[in-house]
């Protein structure tokens, strides 16, 4: 049977020991939502406010959403929810693509299916009070949530955020109006540290457990460093998606089968080592550094 | 809305009648639980679970899926926890799925297929088991059963021989001649033929300089793959007479009733799930309408009713001319 980790630095709650159930968890749906509000943040960057009030009652930081585009003929794109108040959630997010494009044509007025909120998100409830959140480009939008939740307990929030430019640095100034503390660093050295922003965060002081989201290298960066110091990370993942549900496998990550996240599987015959694929889309996306086994 | 019960819309494959013809398929709609969620699963014909193998998969190195024009590769690599995990943990739960759950068997020997089929098709909550025996995305092995007609046939043969329920032989359009392997999978007894899995195909990063998906080469599905896995259904079905479950790209209800005029007795839905999960119903609501507007009763009398005029042309013309 499924064995449970009692990993003494996991600071993520015995809910998560529920996965299974998760899968039919009554509160993912489809969400049907009216686009309230559109801004082009900087280039290529959309922000799009919906309006979807039974989600917002139902999102947690870290969860994300299936947005199905208009006219289907392409599979929905999984966007990290990126605020959620009142009666608007709103998603943050690259034209990168054909569905991003898709995406970002629409206008205010129009309506966007969203399956959601999917996944587990990031654990906000831990003792720790000294946080360091690590972003890297469009991972931003995964992580202000997380940081408001923080913020709300009494925690000090360190937002470490980097990306290619100064002007890639979107919605930095937000998250300093919320209360964090901002660290940023720019590849061409356009603003912040010149460099990359897991340099920036082995520089700093160490924090008491770190959050990141953004692309893989960074997180593997942001991986080592918090092993290294035996600092609890919570790491959002990045990966290409089919269904987003769980029901086509296709988004794995290898993760030590002792993990509460670890899917029910038998060893396996490949290599009859300690590690399964866990599915991003469904055991994640945030799963613990030293769990992970990529 | 259209009033349901006044059409038919039933499918038979072998002795398993389907309520509608619209099922979710393998590796593509999970054990149906998945979507349960966003779509009453009591509206959807059957439900293909992902294929299971002998022993336990671990499954290809990610990625594991690109997104290209029109469809998608993949190259899962048949992740699975092997029969006997599945027949002790999973299988139970598959009785509470409010529509048929259609096993998939997949392997890499005549005798695996045998065994894993045999030990599945045992079970009350299987309804029919398909034989995939065209996966694209385990190295040789997989697929060259769906292309030699011999192959096929030892697996059929050696499949049947352990179970009564319905078999369906899942072919690859990645054959020259499908025709040849249809007859040959029916004349070792399949009840009924799934076509086509998934077209082989690749991508390559221009930046990274190497493939995109983990496992170098992948299966496109998807719009992309319509019209070859259409004319795939319109040359099996004048080859053979058992039930087609025709797929490939079907998104729409116009899609399915292509699928349904060239041969093909019920439809599947695969990659269009992942861009809407209620698209199975929203084909089944398009093919009542449809039906509805032009009087037509029964799904039946539209099976196949694009290939007549061609099937009797070759009693003259002979076959392939
Ligand atoms: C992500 C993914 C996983 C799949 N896994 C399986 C599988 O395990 N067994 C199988 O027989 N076919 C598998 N297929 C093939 C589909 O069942 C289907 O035959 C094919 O995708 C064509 O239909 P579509 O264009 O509607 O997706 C898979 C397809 C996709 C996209
Ligand atoms: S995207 Fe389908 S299982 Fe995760």
């Amino acid at each position: 049977m499924r064995r449970f980790s009692d990993n003494p630095e996991s600071f993520f709650k015995i809910w998560r020991k529920s996965l299974p159930v998760a899968l039919s968890s009554p509160i993912s749906a489809v969400v049907p939502t009216r686009i309230l509000d559109r801004s082009e943040v900087a280039r290529d960057v959309i922000l799009l406010g919906l309006e979807a009030p039974e989600l917002v009652e139902k999102v947690r930081p870290g969860h994300f959403a299936m947005a199905l585009l208009p006219g289907g003929q392409a599979a929905g794109v999984a966007l990290g929810i990126y605020e959620a108040r009142g009666e608007r959630c709103s998603l943050l997010f690259f034209l990168a693509g054909d569905r991003t494009h898709r995406l970002g044509a629409l206008r205010i007025g129009d309506r966007l299916d969203l399956v959601a909120p999917l996944g587990n998100g990031f654990d906000c409830e831990g003792a720790q009070r000294d946080i360091a959140i690590v972003a890297g480009g469009v991972g931003i939008a995964s992580v202000l949530l997380p940081a408001q939740a923080l913020l709300a307990r009494g925690a000090r929030v360190r937002l470490f955020y980097g990306a290619r430019t100064a002007e890639r640095l979107v919605e930095a100034e937000r998250f300093a109006a919320e209360g964090c503390e901002l660290l940023l660093a720019t590849d061409d050295g356009s603003r912040g540290y010149n460099g990359v922003v897991t340099d920036l965060l082995a520089r700093e002081d160490a924090a008491e457990a770190i959050l990141a989201c953004g692309p893989t290298p960074m997180l593997r960066a942001v991986s080592a460093y918090a092993q290294e110091r035996n600092i609890p990370a919570q790491l959002s993942l990045e990966e290409a998606f089919g269904c987003g549900v769980g029901g086509c496998w296709g988004c794995v990550v290898p993760i030590v089968r002792t993990s509460a996240q670890a899917p029910s599987f038998p060893p396996s015959d490949a290599d009859g080592s300690d590690v399964v694929h866990a599915r991003v889309c469904v055991e994640g996306p945030v799963f613990l550094a030293n769990e992970l086994r990529w | 809305m259209v009033d349901l019960s006044k059409f038919d819309v039933s499918a038979r494959i072998g002795s398993l009648v389907l309520p509608y013809p619209t099922v979710g398929l393998s590796g593509c709609y999970g054990s149906g639980a998945e979507f349960a969620p966003y779509v009453d699963l009591s509206r959807l014909g059957a439900v293909v679970l992902k294929s299971v193998t002998r022993r336990p998969r671990m499954g290809n190195p990610t990625p594991r899926i690109v997104h290209t024009p029109a469809g998608m590769l993949n190259a899962i690599g048949l992740q699975n926890p092997g029969i006997d995990w599945y027949l002790r943990h999973d299988v139970a739960k598959f009785a509470q799925t409010p529509c048929a759950t259609i096993g998939s068997v997949a392997g890499f020997s005549v005798d695996d297929y045998a065994y894993v089929c045999e030990r599945l098709a045992a079970r009350s909550e299987i309804a029919a088991i398909e034989l995939n025996i065209s996966c694209p995305n385990v190295a040789h092995e997989g697929e060259t059963f769906a292309c030699d007609p011999d192959l096929t046939a030892r697996v059929v043969r050696a499949a049947r021989a352990t179970t009564d329920k319905p078999l369906i032989a899942k072919l690859s359009p990645n054959v020259t001649d499908i025709a040849t392997i249809a007859r040959s999978a029916v004349a070792a007894g399949a009840d009924a033929l799934a076509v086509v899995n998934t077209v082989r195909g690749m991508a390559i990063d221009i930046h990274q300089r190497k493939p995109r998906l983990g496992n170098i080469t992948g299966g496109l599905s998807g719009a992309a793959i319509r019209p070859i896995a259409l004319l795939a259904v319109y040359e099996v079905a004048r080859a053979v007479s058992v039930p087609i479950l025709g797929q490939g790209g079907i998104e729409t209800a116009s899609d399915a009733l292509e699928f349904v005029l060239a041969g093909a007795t019920a439809v599947g839905i695969g990659t269009a799930n992942f861009a809407d999960p209620r698209a199975p119903m929203t084909i089944l609501d398009g093919i009542v309408a449809y039906m509805a507007q032009r009087n037509v009763r029964s799904l039946r009398d539209l099976v196949g009713a694009a290939n007549t005029g061609f099937a009797n042309i070759n009693q003259f013309e002979g076959d392939e001319g």
